[in-house]
C-alpha cells in the first residue's frame, strides 16, 4: 500500500537509477575500449589519407609526365624539325656547304618527299597514325678519296641540321678514287594539320 | 474494565520508512552514477577531442587527395595519349638513327675486313628497340672473302649473328657478297635518343 502510494516518485527514480546504471556499463566499463576504437579509426584515418595522398602523387606524377613528352614531342618537332618552309633550303645549303668543305661535290642530286603516317605499335602491328611529320631525302653520288668520303660522313654527322644518313654505297674506281652514293633524310613539321598539342594546364 | 484505545490522529497511521529508505538508497546510487556517467562523458569528450578533430582533418584531407586525383585523371584523360605515344616512338626512332655514328661503325668495319675485301654498300635498318641490323654489301678477290669476313665478324664483340644472303662470282674475277649482321651500338646512343623523349 505504502509502495503504491509513493510509486510515481519511485518509478522516476527506478528509470533514472536504470538509465544510469545502462549508462554506466555500456559507456563507462566500455570507456577503453572506446579509445582504442578511436585510436584505430585514427590509424584507419592516417593509412587512408597516405593511400589517397599516393595515388594522387601517382595520377598527378603520371600527368605530369605526360605533358613533359608533350612538350618534348613539341619542341622536336618545332625547333628541330621544324617546318619545311623554314629549314629546307637550309639543309640543302648544308648539305652543299658540308661537300665542298670535303672536296666532294656532287654533280647531281634527287630529293624524295614522303608523308610518315604509320607506325608500327609495341606489338608489331601496323596502323594509321597521325605522326605530322613529312621527310625529306637527298641522294647524291661524289666521287674522292676514302679521307675526302670519312670527311663528307663526319661533317654530315656533326651538322647542327637534323640530318640523318640514310644510306652509304661505295664504289672503287681507277686508283684511289671512290664513287660514294649517299642517301639523306631529315624531317619536317607538318603545318598545324598533326602538330601536338599542348595541354597548359597545370595542377 | 475496558481499557479505552483512543486514536487521536487525523489520518490512519502508515509506516514509510521502507519507501524513504529506498528512495534515498535509489537517490544516492543514481547520483553517484550520475556524477560517474557525467565525468566520464566528459572526460571522453575532452581527451578524446584532439583525437576527433585529427580524424576529421585526416577524413577532410583524404577527402581533398582524391578530389585532385580525380583532377589529374580528368585531365589524363583529355589527352591524346595514343597519338602522344606514336609520335614518341616515332621521334625516338628518328634519334637513334640521328645518333648513330657511321664514322664509328666505319671504323669499326675496317678492323673487319681482310685486305682483298671491299665494302660496296652498308644499309642500316633501326628496329625500335634500339638494336641496328646492317645489310652489308662487299667485294673481294678471294673465294674465301665471305667465310674469313664472317669469321672476324664472330670474333668482334660489336657484330653478332651474321648471315649471308648472297655470293655471286663477279665476270672480271672475285666475288661480291651481302650479309646481314646485328650491330650493337654503343650505349650512350641509346641513351641520348631515348632521354629526349622521356
Amino acid at each position: 500500500m505504502i509502495w503504491r502510494e509513493k510509486r510515481i516518485l519511485l518509478i522516476l527514480l527506478g528509470l533514472l537509477l536504470a538509465a544510469n546504471a545502462i549508462f554506466f556499463f555500456t559507456y563507462r566499463v566500455q570507456y577503453q575500449t572506446r579509445l582504442t576504437d578511436l585510436d584505430e579509426r585514427l590509424d584507419t584515418a592516417d593509412k587512408q589519407l597516405e593511400s589517397a595522398r599516393a595515388a594522387r602523387l601517382q595520377a598527378e606524377r603520371q600527368y605530369q609526365s605526360y605533358i613533359q613528352i608533350q612538350n618534348d614531342v613539341k619542341e622536336v618537332f618545332d625547333e628541330h624539325w621544324s617546318t619545311e618552309d623554314a629549314r629546307l633550303t637550309l639543309m640543302l645549303a648544308e648539305i652543299k656547304r658540308l661537300g665542298g668543305a670535303s672536296n666532294l661535290v656532287p654533280r647531281s642530286y634527287a630529293f624524295d618527299r614522303k608523308a610518315v603516317e604509320s607506325a608500327p605499335t609495341v606489338s608489331g602491328r601496323t596502323r594509321k597514325a597521325e605522326i605530322g611529320a613529312t621527310e625529306v631525302g637527298v641522294g647524291f653520288s661524289v666521287e674522292g678519296s676514302y679521307e675526302q668520303v670519312r670527311r663528307l660522313i663526319n661533317l654530315l654527322e656533326l651538322s647542327r641540321q637534323f640530318v640523318i644518313i640514310d644510306e652509304i654505297a661505295l664504289n672503287a674506281n681507277k686508283g684511289q678514287a671512290l664513287t660514294l652514293t649517299l642517301h639523306v633524310k631529315t624531317l619536317f613539321r607538318d603545318d598545324a594539320a598533326a602538330r601536338p598539342r599542348v595541354n597548359n594546364q597545370r595542377l | 474494565m475496558k481499557p479505552i484505545h483512543l486514536n487521536l490522529a487525523a489520518r490512519p497511521y502508515r509506516d514509510y520508512r521502507p519507501v524513504y529508505a529506498a528512495v534515498v538508497l535509489m537517490s544516492l546510487l543514481t547520483a553517484f552514477l550520475m556524477l560517474n556517467n557525467v565525468d566520464t562523458y566528459y572526460r571522453y569528450v575532452h581527451e578524446t577531442k584532439a583525437t576527433r578533430a585529427k580524424i576529421a582533418q585526416r577524413e577532410t584531407q583524404a577527402a581533398q587527395e582524391r578530389d585532385r586525383e580525380a583532377i589529374s585523371k580528368r585531365r589524363l584523360g583529355q589527352l591524346d595519349l595514343v597519338q602522344l605515344d606514336d609520335q614518341t616512338r616515332f621521334i625516338n626512332a628518328q634519334l637513334a638513327e640521328r645518333a648513330f655514328s657511321w664514322s664509328v661503325l666505319l671504323d669499326e668495319l675496317e678492323t673487319i675486313m681482310g685486305d682483298d675485301v671491299r665494302l660496296i654498300s652498308v644499309s642500316p635498318t633501326f628496329d625500335p628497340d634500339g638494336s641496328v641490323k646492317l645489310a652489308l654489301s662487299f667485294e673481294t678477290k678471294s673465294a674465301n672473302g665471305l667465310i674469313e669476313t664472317m669469321n672476324r665478324m664472330h670474333a668482334h664483340p660489336k657484330f653478332q649473328n651474321p648471315f649471308p644472303s648472297n655470293e655471286t662470282m663477279l665476270d672480271g674475277g672475285g666475288y661480291s657478297f651481302v650479309l646481314t649482321v646485328d650491330y650493337l651500338v654503343q650505349p650512350r646512343q641509346i641513351a641520348n635518343a631515348r632521354t629526349v623523349a622521356r
